[in-house]
């Protein structure tokens, strides 16, 4: 263990430009610059923090690139630059997302990144894998599954309430009771700070995605999908995910047991032996896809 | 697990939950605006929770039909409180998110108010582990 007090993850910012928007992107990355990008994504309403266990982790960073970006609108990453954005509500389209991690991924100038996001951002990775097979070398879907309707919620941002504590508050229960105090209540924190954008979140998680009927149509060959879920997890089940995973060409499911929703950020110590078996079957999907000559 | 799964007189759990509520750190150090009234309806017993600025004032135990108001309500079948009355609550008895999205428990009455306290409620759901279930 280094000795050192400074951490070795570094943060920036890139300019983003999709669907004549500008973002000013901030993310925080560790690991070597020729190491495979895994490129990921926090949850609704949340922050790249979620991600902390993962991006001082040394086993993973010693192989792999980690990038854990803020999406606009969440942690350091500001709404639109060039757009009067305070005149509109926010709703997430999968489009607009999928677009976005699209263009981010190309201005880092990254190959075959593998991309992992829980919850809607596991979801998104479905899209992905979905609509470009070919930008990513797999994707991880945490908490993700093909619909996961119920969660958007006025209360949210109902005025007469606090928002930042219902949001906060609201998604306690989306974590398990084993993990520890202390990373479940920096998680609470980070809902805290995020309630103006958590709803807008969950428009695409609960409305505008629903791959149902499309699972199929996923190319799982060309771009491997492994779903991982937590016991705990009440909105999108194990039984959700592992429905997904079996209804996609070579997806994999993973269980977790005793952990919930935010994996990474509720308990990084039982989540990476997950993420580690995960990360292997990747790898040898990816060998068996270079024997193949494909 | 046999001894938490009984439960205690109705009337001592109502005190070893104000006990427990009007002594926790987390409900004292944020309750100063949490006042409300809810009913927490467990199918084979009832109690209605008074709280005044954080602290659990008066519980009602099976209280008749026009003894005392309250604003909203928490239900669920007896087995389900006894499922959050264990130490570690199996999934989706670990919450009244949980147990409502994907078991029998209902919210209902003025959620407004619910929200409005959400922080500490969910504090005080949580003390049953400790505290047991109430029926």
């Amino acid at each position: 263990m280094s000795t050192s007090r400074i951490s070795p993850v570094t943060g920036h910012y890139v300019t983003v430009d999709v669907d004549g928007l500008q973002y000013k992107v901030f993310y925080l990355e560790n690991g070597p610059a020729d190491g495979q990008p895994l490129l990921c994504q926090h949850t609704a309403g949340a922050h790249n923090h979620q991600w902390r266990g993962l991006l001082e982790d040394e086993e993973v960073t010693a192989d792999y690139r980690v990038i854990a970006y803020d999406l606009p609108r969440h942690g350091k990453s500001d709404p639109p630059e060039n757009t009067e954005w305070w005149k509109e509500e926010y709703k997430l389209s999968a489009d607009h997302y999928v677009n976005f991690i699209i263009a981010l991924a190309d201005a880092l100038e990254l190959e075959d990144p593998i991309f992992m996001g829980s919850s809607f951002g596991g979801n998104v990775a479905l899209q992905l894998a979905h609509r470009r097979p070919d930008r990513f070398a797999g994707v991880l879907s945490v908490e993700g599954a093909d619909h996961s309707p119920g969660f958007y919620l006025d209360w949210w941002q109902h005025p007469h309430a606090n928002a930042a504590q219902v949001c906060a508050s609201g998604v306690w229960d989306l974590m398990a009771p084993q993990s520890p105090d202390k990373d479940r209540w920096k998680t609470w924190f980070y809902y805290s700070q995020g309630s103006e954008a958590f709803k807008g979140d969950l428009h695409f998680y609960s409305v505008d995605h629903d791959l149902r009927g499309k699972l199929g149509e996923i190319d799982g060959e060309a771009c491997p999908v492994v779903m991982m879920t937590g016991e705990y997890d009440y909105l999108t089940t194990p039984e959700d995910s592992q429905r997904t995973a079996d209804a996609i060409t070579g997806g994999t499911y993973i269980d977790m047991p005793g952990i919930g929703h935010f994996p990474m950020s509720e308990n990084h110590a039982v989540f990476r032996t997950h993420l580690l078996r995960a990360l292997q079957v990747l790898r040898d999907k990816t060998t068996a896809k270079v024997h193949a000559g494909v | 697990m046999t001894a938490l799964t009984s439960a205690p007189p109705a009337q001592a759990w109502a005190e070893a939950f104000t006990r427990a509520s009007n002594t926790d750190p987390e409900v004292q150090a944020h309750g100063k605006y949490f006042t409300c009234s809810y009913l927490l309806d467990a199918t084979e017993r009832t109690y209605v929770v008074q709280v005044e600025s954080g602290r659990v004032t008066r519980v009602t135990v099976d209280p008749g039909p026009l003894d005392v108001a309250y604003q909203f309500a928490i239900r669920a079948s007896a087995q389900t409180w006894r499922e959050f009355g264990q130490p570690v609550p199996a999934p989706m008895f670990h919450g009244i998110w949980a147990a409502s999205f994907q078991r029998d428990m209902r919210l209902e009455g003025d959620i407004l108010v619910l929200m409005q306290n959400l922080r500490c409620i969910t504090r005080q759901v949580e003390l049953l582990r400790v505290v047991g279930s109430p029926v």
